[in-house]
C-alpha cells in the first residue's frame, strides 16, 4: 500500500486555510469597509420630524396677535398597510375615494418605507372622531402640526399669510422640504427665520416592514424641536381694529407712526379681509376669490403703491426753500392764479400762512427759486442743477427711498430729478415744464408710509428712524438700525413755521383741515387732494380725487404721526382728515369725546362706483 | 459501580468535550440574544427558541450518554444496522407532507425531526465500517498507484471500481435531492475529503479544484456572447470555453512531445485527451444544468454570489442583510442583546436564528468575537483531525475524518454564505443555528467520537 500518510497535512491545510480566508474577509467588511456599517444604518434606522410651534406674535401692549392651533395630517407608510378598508376609511376621513386612490398610488410610488400624506391639516373636533378609529388601519398615523390662528379678524396685510414651500423654498433653503409651510407675505415672511423654529428629529431602529423597535442609541441623537421666537410687533392693537373699523367701505391706507422711535403703530389697508381665510386647507380657494376682487383687496395700499402726495407736499417745499436760503419764513409771495389755479384766499405773508392757506401760486413761486438759483447762464443747465438740489433734499425726507422697513417690499415713491426728465421728455427742459411737483402733483410719487414718515419727520423737526414692526425678538435684539436718528438735509430750526402752519391748518379758521381738530390735542396737519385718472374699457376718465392727509401730535413731543389716504373721495379735510384725527384721539385718549364725528365716518360708504363714474 | 463508571469516563478527551461544551453554550446565549422578547425572558421557557434548543440539548446529552453505555465493538457491529435505519427514515420521509416545498420532516405534533441529520451519522458509520473492513483489499491498492496528472483520468473508473463505496453515498444523496435538499446533498459530497485520505482517487483534490474553476468560469459566461476577434463571428460564452480548453489540450500535448520521453508519451496523451473530453462534458453538464435544471432561485443565488445581479432590495435581499448586520458589527461589535438587524424584534436578517445565526454572534460580537468563534471551530476540526490520527483503529479513524468532514462542510458554506463567499444554501451552523434535529445529530456524532476515542487503547485487546 502506496504511504498516503503525508495526505492528513493537505486536509489540516485545507482546514487553515478556510477559515484564514473567512478571517480575512470577517476583518475587510467589520473593520475596514464603512459600506455595510452604511447600508445597515439605511436599513435599520429611520427618522422622524417632530414639528416645532410657530413663535407666538405679540402687539406693543402684549396681545397676542397671533397664535397657533394643532392640526392634524393623516400619513401612510404604505408597506405597513394591511388589508385596508378602504370604503370604510375613506368615509372616516371624510374624502373621496378618486382622492384616495391618487394619493395612495402617490405615495407607493414614491417609497413603500417612508410617510406619505393621505389627508391634510384635520381640525381637532373632526380629529377626535377619527382618532379612535384609526387603529383599525396599519400603517396611517396622524402627524400633529400646528397653524396659525388669528384671534382677531385684522391687520391681514401686516400679518400676511403662510403657504407650502415651493420647490424654489427648497432649492434656496435646504431648512424645508416639501409640505412644510412657510410665511408668504408680511410680517410672516419678514420674521420666517426667527417664528418657525427649529425642527426636531427622532432617530429610531425599526424593523423589516418599518415599524419602531427601539431608539437609536438611547436618543443621544435626537434633537427636540425648538419653538419658533416670540415676538413682539410695535402694532398697537386696538388702534389697527379702530383703523380698520375707520375704514370700512372705504378705498385707501392709514399709517400711524410713533415719531420718537419710528414704530409703526398701526397699518392699515382698505379693503381688507380676514387672515383666517388663508389658514389651512382652504387657503387656495379663498386665495383665488380674493384675487379677483376688482377692489385688490390682497393689494397692500399702505406700503406697496404710491399715489402723488398732493399739497402735503408743500411743507417739504418751504423746508428746502428755507434751507436753500432762497426764502425766509417771512417770504411772501401773491396769489397769482395765472400761474396756477388756486382757491381764494388772503395773500400769504409767509411760509406758516403759505402752509396754512395752500396757495398753489406761493408754492410754484417759492419752486421755481430753488429750482432756477441762477447757478449757470442757460435756464435749461440751471434749471438742470437745481432740481438735482431739490431731489436730494426730498430723498433725505425718505420720499423715493429704501425706508429698510421690516416689510418684504420693493414699493417706493418717486423723485424725479434730471435723469429721471432726460429720459422721459424729448425735448430741453426747464421749471416751467415741471413746475406741477411744487404742489405734489406730477412725477413726484410717494407711498402713505413715506408720508407718514414725513409727518414724523415734521413733528421730530428734522429726524427720523426707520418705520419699523419690530419691538422685540425673543432672545435677541432688535436691529440697531432702527434706533439710530436719519436726519434731513434741513436744519431743524426751520421746522418751527411749517409746524406753525400745520398747526393752523386744523386749529384756526380758514384752515383746509378743521374737521382734524381735537380740544384736548394740539394736532398739526396737512391736507392733500390728488387728482388721478383711470382707464375704464379702454377710455381714460377723470376720477373723483384721492384725498389725502397727514397729521401729528401733540404738537410739541409728538407721540403719534399719520397719513391717512383715501381713494376718490375728494377734498383731504373732509374724509381722511377726521379719520386722522379720531385716530389720534383713540391713540392719545384711548376714548372719543364725540361719537358723533365717529358714526359718521363708520356710516360713509365711499367706495366708487364703476358705473357712476362711467355714466358721468 | 465507581470502578465501572471510572471506566466509561475514562481516557476521555476533555479537550475536545470542553469546546463541545463552550460552542453549545455560547450557541444558547446566542440564540437567547437573537430571539431575545421582552415579554418572555426566562431562559428556560419553552415556547421561546432558546427554551427549546436548551431542552434539545438536554435530549442530546441523554444520547451522548446512551453512547457511552455502549460497548465500542457494538457501534461498529451495528454501524450499517444504523446505516440502513437513517436510510429507511429517508425513504420514509417522502411521504410525508410536503413543508415549504420540501418533504423534509416528521412531524410529531408540534416537534418536528429532520431524518437528514440523521442520515449524516449513518453514512459516517457506514462509510467507516466499509472502509475498515476492505482496509487490505487489493483493489485499493491498485487504485492508490494511479498518480500523477494521470491520476485525474483515474477517477473515471472510480465509481466503477468502487462500486460498494459510492452506493454507500449515492443511495442517501440520491434520497435527499428527491426531498428536495440541495444543502444536506452538498454536505454528503463532504465525505470525498474522507476518501482522499484514505488513499482513494490520489488528485480527486486537483480534479475538484480544477471542476470548481471550470463551472465558475462556464456559470459566468453562460448566458452571455462574444465577438470573436478579428472576425465578426459572434460566439456563445460555452463555446469560448471549449476553444480556450482545446488550446490548453494542445499546449499540453506540445509540452509532452517536447520534453517527455517516448514511451511515457502513451499514457500522458490518453490522460490529456482523456480530461480534456471529461472537461468537455463538464462544461456542457454544467451549463445545461444552470439554464435547464436549476430552480430559477437556485439560479439567482449563484447569479448574486458570481455577481451577475445585483438587486439588494429584491433577490439580493437575504445575503444584503446578513453582510449589513456582520459588517456594521465593527471591530467589538454593538453588544449582548444590541443587534439592531439579525434580531427577531427587528427581522432584518431573514432565518437569523437558524441559516444566518452568524449574524447575530458577528453583529454583536464584531471582529473580535467573529475572529474567537472561527477559531474555536478551526480548533474543533484540528482536534479532530488529531484523533483520527491517533487512532490504531481504521474505523475510528475513517469515522473521525467523516465527523472532521461534517462539521467542516458545514462551517464553511453556513459562514461562507453569511459572508457573501458561498451561495445561499440553508444549513445550519453546528451548535449555533436554532433546530433540535442538527443539535441531536452535532453531538451524538461528537459523543460516538469521543467513545470511539476513549477506548482507542484497547482497540487491539
Amino acid at each position: 500500500m502506496r504511504n498516503t500518510d503525508s495526505r492528513k497535512y493537505v486536509i489540516a491545510l485545507i482546514f487553515a486555510i478556510i477559515p484564514l480566508i473567512f478571517i480575512v474577509r470577517l476583518f475587510y467588511m467589520q473593520v475596514v469597509d464603512d459600506q455595510w456599517k452604511e447600508r445597515a444604518a439605511t436599513i435599520s434606522e429611520n427618522k422622524i420630524l417632530t414639528y416645532p410651534a410657530r413663535g407666538i406674535v405679540y402687539d406693543r401692549n402684549g396681545e397676542k396677535i397671533i397664535s397657533n392651533e394643532v392640526y392634524y395630517d393623516i400619513h401612510i407608510i404604505p408597506r405597513q398597510a394591511k388589508n385596508t378598508d378602504s370604503v370604510a376609511l375613506v368615509e372616516l376621513l371624510g374624502i373621496t375615494m378618486e382622492n384616495y386612490s391618487a394619493k395612495m398610488a402617490k405615495a407607493i410610488d414614491y417609497s413603500s418605507k417612508k410617510p406619505s400624506e393621505i389627508v391634510r391639516q384635520i381640525p381637532p373636533n373632526e380629529f377626535a372622531q377619527i382618532a379612535p378609529e384609526l387603529y383599525k388601519y396599519p400603517g396611517f398615523f396622524e402627524v400633529a402640526r400646528t397653524l396659525r390662528v388669528y384671534p382677531k379678524k385684522i391687520a391681514a396685510h401686516v400679518l400676511g399669510y403662510m403657504n407650502e414651500a415651493s420647490p424654489a423654498d427648497i432649492e434656496k433653503d435646504p431648512y424645508y422640504k416639501p409640505g412644510d409651510y412657510i410665511g408668504r407675505t408680511g410680517i410672516e415672511r419678514m420674521y420666517e427665520e426667527q417664528l418657525r423654529g427649529q425642527r426636531g428629529v427622532k432617530y429610531y431602529l425599526q424593523d423589516a416592514i418599518g415599524m419602531q423597535t427601539g431608539e437609536y442609541e438611547n436618543g443621544d441623537y435626537d434633537t427636540t424641536a425648538r419653538q419658533g421666537k416670540n415676538i413682539t410687533l410695535s402694532i398697537d392693537w386696538e388702534l389697527q381694529e379702530y383703523g380698520e373699523k375707520l375704514m370700512q367701505n372705504k378705498l385707501g391706507s392709514i399709517v400711524a407712526i410713533e415719531p420718537s422711535t419710528g414704530e409703526i403703530l398701526a397699518m392699515v389697508s382698505a379693503p381688507t379681509y380676514d387672515p383666517n381665510l388663508l389658514v389651512g386647507r382652504h387657503l387656495g380657494v379663498n386665495y383665488g376669490c380674493l384675487q379677483e376682487d376688482t377692489l385688490l383687496p390682497l393689494q397692500n395700499r399702505s406700503i406697496n403703491s404710491a399715489y402723488m402726495p398732493g399739497s402735503i407736499f408743500k411743507t417739504v417745499m418751504a423746508l428746502i426753500g428755507m434751507q436753500e436760503g432762497v426764502i425766509t419764513e417771512n417770504s411772501s409771495f401773491p396769489c397769482n392764479k395765472s400761474l396756477l389755479g388756486c382757491h381764494n384766499h388772503p395773500t400769504a405773508q409767509g411760509v406758516s400762512d403759505g402752509v396754512k392757506m395752500s396757495c398753489n401760486p406761493y408754492f410754484v413761486q417759492l419752486a421755481r427759486r430753488i429750482i432756477q438759483q441762477g447757478k449757470d447762464p442757460s435756464v435749461f443747465k440751471d434749471a438742470a442743477i437745481g432740481l438735482d438740489i431739490w431731489a436730494e433734499y426730498v430723498r433725505s425726507f425718505g420720499i423715493g427711498v429704501d425706508l429698510k422697513t421690516d416689510f418684504p417690499t420693493n414699493v417706493h415713491g418717486n423723485v424725479p430729478d434730471t435723469d429721471y426728465y432726460n429720459e422721459r421728455l424729448n425735448f430741453r427742459w426747464a421749471f416751467s415744464t415741471i413746475q406741477s411737483i411744487a404742489i405734489g402733483q406730477g412725477e413726484v410719487l410717494i407711498t402713505p408710509m413715506e408720508m407718514a414718515n414725513l409727518a414724523a419727520i415734521i413733528s421730530n423737526r428734522g429726524h427720523y428712524y426707520y418705520p419699523h414692526f419690530i419691538k422685540d425678538i425673543e432672545g435677541s435684539e432688535v436691529p440697531e438700525m432702527y434706533l439710530t436718528p436719519n436726519y434731513t438735509m434741513v436744519d431743524s430750526q426751520y421746522f418751527e413755521p411749517v409746524v406753525d402752519g400745520m398747526s393752523r391748518v386744523v386749529n384756526e379758521s380758514g384752515g383746509t383741515a378743521r374737521r382734524a381738530r381735537i380740544d384736548s390735542i394740539a394736532v398739526c396737519g396737512k391736507t392733500g387732494t390728488v387728482e388721478n385718472f383711470k382707464k375704464i374699457n379702454g377710455k381714460v376718465y377723470q376720477l373723483t380725487d384721492h384725498s389725502n392727509f397727514m397729521a401729528f401730535a401733540p404738537r410739541e413731543n409728538p407721540q403719534i404721526a399719520i397719513s391717512v389716504f383715501i381713494e376718490n373721495t375728494g377734498f383731504g379735510g373732509t374724509w381722511s382728515a377726521p379719520v386722522a384725527a379720531l385716530m389720534i384721539e383713540k391713540y392719545i385718549n384711548r376714548t372719543i369725546a364725540d361719537t358723533a364725528k365717529e358714526n359718521r365716518i363708520f356710516n360713509a360708504n365711499l367706495i366708487p362706483d364703476i358705473d357712476d363714474i362711467i355714466r358721468k | 459501580m465507581r470502578t465501572q463508571e471510572n471506566k466509561i469516563f475514562k481516557n476521555i478527551d476533555w479537550a475536545l468535550f470542553g469546546v463541545y461544551l463552550v460552542l453549545v453554550l455560547l450557541g444558547i446565549s446566542n440564540i437567547y440574544s437573537s430571539v431575545y422578547d421582552p415579554d418572555k425572558p426566562n431562559l428556560f421557557d419553552l415556547d421561546t427558541e432558546q427554551g427549546k434548543q436548551i431542552m434539545w440539548l438536554g435530549v442530546a446529552l441523554f444520547l451522548g450518554l446512551i453512547v457511552f453505555f455502549l460497548e465500542s465493538n457494538f457501534i461498529r457491529k451495528y454501524a450499517y444496522w444504523f446505516y440502513g435505519f437513517t436510510v429507511l427514515l429517508l425513504v420514509g420521509v417522502l411521504f410525508m407532507a410536503p413543508i415549504n416545498g420540501a418533504r423534509s420532516w416528521f412531524g410529531f405534533g408540534g416537534i418536528s425531526i429532520q431524518p437528514s441529520e440523521f442520515a449524516k451519522i449513518g453514512v459516517a458509520l457506514a462509510l467507516a465500517r466499509f472502509i475498515d473492513q476492505n482496509s487490505s483489499s487489493k483493489e485499493r491498492k491498485k487504485l492508490g498507484k494511479n498518480s500523477g496528472i494521470s491520476g485525474l483520468w483515474g477517477i473515471v473508473p472510480f465509481i466503477a471500481k468502487n462500486k460498494s463505496t459510492a452506493l454507500i453515498l449515492a443511495i442517501p444523496s440520491a434520497l435527499v435531492l428527491l426531498q428536495p435538499d440541495a444543502g444536506t446533498f452538498i454536505i454528503f459530497t463532504s465525505f470525498l475529503l474522507v476518501l482522499y485520505r484514505e488513499g482513494y482517487a490520489g488528485n480527486i483534490l486537483l480534479f475538484l479544484v480544477i471542476s470548481v474553476i471550470i463551472a465558475v468560469l462556464t456559470l459566468l459566461v453562460a448566458d452571455s456572447n462574444f465577438m470573436l476577434p478579428f472576425t465578426k463571428m459572434q460566439l456563445s460564452g460555452k463555446t469560448g470555453i471549449i476553444i480556450a480548453l482545446v488550446l490548453i489540450t494542445g499546449v499540453f500535448a506540445f509540452v509532452i512531445k517536447s520534453f517527455v520521453m517516448k514511451r511515457n508519451r502513451k499514457s500522458l496523451y490518453r490522460s490529456v485527451f482523456g480530461s480534456f473530453i471529461v472537461a468537455v462534458l463538464f462544461v456542457n453538464f454544467v451549463e445545461i444544468g444552470y439554464t435547464n435544471i436549476l430552480q430559477s432561485h437556485q439560479k439567482e443565488r449563484i447569479d448574486l454570489l458570481l455577481g451577475k445581479i445585483d438587486d439588494p432590495d429584491g433577490k439580493g435581499y437575504n445575503i444584503n442583510r446578513a453582510k449589513a448586520a456582520i459588517g456594521s458589527g465593527g471591530f467589538i461589535g454593538k453588544g449582548y442583546q444590541s443587534a439592531t438587524l439579525a434580531n427577531a424584534s427587528q427581522r432584518h436578517v431573514p432565518m437569523q436564528s437558524t441559516d444566518f445565526i452568524f449574524c447575530t454572534w458577528s453583529e454583536e460580537r464584531g471582529f473580535l468575537g467573529s475572529l474567537f468563534l472561527i477559531g474555536l471551530y478551526t480548533f474543533l476540526l484540528f482536534k479532530m483531525v488529531v484523533i483520527a490520527e491517533r487512532q490504531r483503529s481504521v474505523f475510528t479513524r475513517v469515522y473521525a475524518y467523516c465527523v472532521a468532514s461534517i462539521f467542516f462542510y458545514h462551517f464553511m458554506i453556513n459562514v461562507g454564505m453569511a459572508i457573501g463567499l458561498a451561495p445561499v444554501i440553508g444549513i445550519p451552523l453546528p451548535f449555533f443555528s436554532y433546530g433540535g434535529s442538527s443539535m441531536m445529530s452535532f453531538s451524538v456524532l461528537i459523543f460516538i467520537l469521543l467513545k470511539l476515542d476513549s477506548e482507542r487503547k484497547i482497540v487491539l485487546q
